[in-house]
């Protein structure tokens, strides 16, 4: 029972964060309606719809500071589409405001905590001092000649919708139509859509003169720019009859010409309301139009946790482990003589692979998801802090479509804030310099996503004033990160390298957003978590660049099998560039450090049962000759030398234990079918390890070798 | 005498929440050289015969490596070495147990032989650390002394915290 109750909390989290996010959407498409000074009501519609079905789950779920939250922030919604409170950049911080807000009253009830949260309290307070202001003089709908029958029965909603349509110097039409009670539902859904290319259909409602009794007829009160005929070649097929709305001639007055509609007038009672008893136009302010598509999408996913998807995972790692069993017992069967019932049991063997493959691809795909959800997220903080910092920025999306794993985007969404952040307080230039060295006043930045292979490579790209390499150098040498002497060997990429160091920013005052020199160095730590790495690369005056590679999916690998020593280890196949056999000659000391020549570049060499203090077993000869695995990530490279290549081989990697915390260099371990376990080196850390060349891992080497 | 074995009683009924001190306890007995030991039957949930184990470079010496038992991937402890006896290489009576720990996580027990479940009333359970080594006595929680042999019972909850 309780587990019934948790799973259904759980539920109701889940779902309000996509209605948070849906909100997020709206608003930062709403914000781009407002700087390019058009109008979308749908948008405000369907914010609005948002915040109502989270009041409503909220109340449901307890979540008091939610549902709070969510019931000014509708009375807030509701004055903008009733066109009451004028859309406006600073009410629009509000709404992000509160959008922001949502996620720390999330946070806080899923806790059950009773913490109060007084921004809840500030922000409502602003919306208070929001103030409503009405239109003011007479009413642009006097001009026409409108049923006042049907101007009565309007809700204020759709009196404001009219109005807006007659000040956009739409036409008003009135749209006869004739419904079969059978079919009315779609009938009338079909004459909506054709009629909304043409404009906006403002309501629509009976006229309670039907011809038949299993019929009903409905006036249609659409505005638009199109012609008479237009519309007629349009919904003539639909059985429709229309008719202009004359305009008044020019004295025309009459007592309701121009009802008030102050801000909190109620939508005006008319004496003869002729509604029919099944009246249409009896629907709750908030039902706005019903989005059939929209519903029939909803009701074809299923939210699923994602351990649910680890856990079939798993079994597919057992199934891939019964296939190699399976292989064997057809090769020995077939050993012994038994060619006919072994070529069968191979045949089987091998479709019983092909299906395993297809699932487990199947499963892949259901933990993928389009980085653009955490590229929303990033929207709207540059956004927010672009206005905050009076700087000017246009953000460029590219490749929002591209698609990663689901744990990957959770774990990404920090660190490219972070990263965003940055390039808007440090890269971007204030206004006045930006106009003195000749740039758009507007400061870009942008975010390109692509797959490149089992990677995706995400890119934040800022046309600011690029990073002082001086200064940074300068600066890593007081910190002591850098010898004075070394300073002139530094390579340029080492240099910008510099940003990752802990404790290191340029910027000589902190400010909110970044530039306290914690940072970046964390941005690195969570991007290699994810086994990715990052690059930068700077030119001055022209702007600064970032590369973030990750691997597509965490949750099954290609590896390269090597042996070392006589043990097998796994090496994740997405860093591996090239396999070459190693030639000692070639090797030189340098630094300390075993390196040598490919392809005329440095390679540096690893050599993991050295490393490992791997001592030689019983029976197993040292091999003659030595394979060097090439490892790349990034811009950085290591040769790690191995004694044999052992093929190729898809592997699920289970974490190793808790007792195992503390050991580095491996990012777990995998089955490879008969028992046997190998452990997969987490080349990343190894990379990073060995060219740090630190003092820590001539002591792990002392202290277990 | 008696004082002691009152004391030792408490202390056991405090480290093993659920027992009754009327009741008889179960406990999995094993061999690690010449010492017979013993942890609590409950937390034991498999004894396999010796998988392969892969050994972990850079672990802690006292880690004799990992091994999965039905795709359950797990770390195996050489329990003569976390208990400071000698150590020496498996046998074919070496089996491991898989024992679950507080944390969650399952450990391999590395024994030299296993024996039996031996049941013990309260009565016949002491504690008397004093006379073990001192790197024994941090994880025992008495001495059995089930029909005049001698068992020394193990606290696993403190055997597995590394």
């Amino acid at each position: 029972m309780a587990e019934g109750v948790d799973k259904a909390r759980e539920e109701f989290f889940s779902e309000a964060q996509e209605l948070v996010e849906s909100l997020s959407r709206n608003l930062l498409a709403l914000d781009a309606a407002v700087r390019a000074k058009t109008e979308d009501p749908g948008l405000v519609n369907e914010a609005f719809r948002a915040v109502h079905t989270l009041k409503g789950l909220a109340g449901l779920f307890g979540a008091k500071r939610v549902g709070t939250l969510s019931h000014r922030l509708e009375d807030v919604l509701d004055s903008l589409r009733l066109g009451r409170l004028p859309l406006t950049e600073s009410v629009l911080d509000l709404l992000f405001r509160a959008v922001e807000l949502y996620g720390d009253a999330l946070s806080v009830e899923r806790a059950r905590s009773d913490d109060p949260l007084p921004a809840i309290d500030a922000l409502i307070d602003e919306f208070a001092h929001l103030g409503s202001e009405g239109p003011s003089g007479t009413s642009p709908l006097a001009k026409f000649e409108l049923d006042q029958a049907m101007l009565a029965v309007l809700t204020e909603y759709e009196e404001h919708r009219l109005k807006t349509c007659v000040q956009q110097g739409l036409l008003l039409y009135r749209v006869r139509v004739d419904f079969a009670l059978a079919t009315i539902d779609r009938a009338l859904e079909d004459i909506k859509a054709r009629a909304k290319t043409h404009g906006e259909v403002i309501t629509y409602l009976p006229t309670g003169a039907s011809t038949g009794i299993d019929t009903i007829e409905l006036d249609l009160l659409l505005a638009s720019a199109s012609s008479l005929a237009e519309l007629e070649a349009s919904l003539a097929s639909n059985g429709a009859i229309i008719e202009p709305i004359r305009l008044r001639r020019v004295e025309a007055t009459s007592a309701r010409s121009a009802p008030s509609l102050g801000p909190s007038a109620p939508p005006t009672p008319s004496p003869p309301a002729p509604l029919p008893a099944h009246s249409l136009s009896e629907r709750a302010p908030d039902a706005v139009e019903p989005n059939a598509a929209a519903h029939r999408a909803i009701a074809q996913t299923v939210r699923v946790d994602i351990r649910k998807l680890d856990a079939l995972m798993n079994v597919v790692g057992e199934l891939a482990i019964v296939k190699n069993a399976l292989a064997r017992m057809s090769e020995r069967i077939r050993a012994e003589g038994g060619r006919q019932l072994g070529s069968e049991l191979h045949s089987i063997q091998r479709s019983f692979e092909r299906r395993l493959g297809e699932m487990q691809n199947g499963i892949l795909e259901v933990r993928m998801v389009p980085l653009g959800q955490v590229f929303d997220r990033l929207a709207r903080v540059v956004r927010q802090i672009g206005r905050e910092m009076g700087k000017d920025i246009r953000l460029v999306i590219t490749g929002a479509e591209t698609e990663i794993d689901k744990l990957i985007v959770e774990e990404l969404s920090d660190p490219l804030m972070h990263v965003v952040r940055n390039a808007i307080d440090h890269g971007i230039e204030v206004a006045e310099e930006r106009l003195r060295v000749g740039k758009p006043l507007a400061g870009t930045i942008a975010l390109n996503a692509f797959q490149k292979g089992n990677h995706v490579v995400i890119e934040v790209e800022d046309d600011g004033h690029g990073i002082d390499e001086t200064a940074l150098v300068d600066r890593a040498v007081v910190l002591g990160m850098v010898d004075p002497e070394e300073v002139a060997q530094l390579a340029r990429s080492e240099i910008f390298n510099l940003v990752f160091l802990p404790g290191l920013s340029t910027k000589k005052e902190a400010s909110d957003y970044s530039g306290r020199g914690v940072g970046m160095d964390v941005v690195k730590t969570n991007i290699s978590k994810l086994g990715g790495v990052i690059d930068l690369h700077s030119e001055a005056e022209i702007g600064t660049k970032l590369t973030i590679t990750l691997p597509v999916t965490l949750a099954i690998v290609s590896a390269l099998l090597v042996r070392i020593v006589g043990r097998v280890f796994a090496m994740p196949l997405t860093s591996v560039a090239e396999a070459i056999t190693l030639d000692e000659k070639q090797v030189r000391m340098l630094d300390g450090r075993e390196v040598m020549t490919l392809r005329g570049v440095t390679l540096p060499i690893c050599r993991l049962g050295r490393i490992f203090g791997l001592a030689p077993l019983p029976g197993v000869v040292p091999p003659k000759r030595q394979y060097v695995v090439v490892a790349t990530l990034g811009s950085r490279r290591l040769g790690f030398a191995v004694d044999d290549l052992q093929g190729q081989q898809d592997i699920v990697i289970k974490p190793l234990g808790k007792s195992l915390s503390g050991v580095r260099g491996f990012s777990g371990a995998t089955e490879l079918g008969d028992q046997r376990v190998a452990l997969v080196l987490d080349p990343a850390a190894l990379i990073e390890e060995m060219l740090r060349g630190s003092e820590t891992a001539r002591e792990r080497r002392l202290g277990y070798g | 005498m008696a004082d002691v074995a009152k004391a030792g009683h408490s202390l056991l009924a405090r480290r093993m929440p659920g027992s009754q001190q009327s009741g008889l306890r179960e406990f999995l007995s094993f061999r690690l050289g010449a010492d017979v030991y013993a942890v609590e039957l409950a937390r034991i949930r498999e004894i396999v015969s010796s998988p392969p184990v892969t050994e972990v470079p850079r672990s802690p010496s006292d880690i004799v490596g990992i091994c999965s038992v039905r795709g359950l991937l797990v770390t195996v402890v050489d329990l003569r070495q976390r208990l400071g006896l000698l150590v020496s290489p498996p046998t074919k009576l070496s089996r491991i147990l898989l024992a679950n720990t507080d944390s969650g996580e399952v450990v391999g027990l590395l024994v030299d032989e296993v024996r039996h479940v031996v049941r013990l009333a309260s009565t016949e359970i002491e504690v008397t650390g004093s006379v073990l080594g001192a790197d024994l006595s941090d994880h025992v929680l008495g001495v059995g002394r089930p029909e005049g042999d001698f068992v020394v019972l193990l606290d696993l909850a403190s055997m597995v915290e590394t």
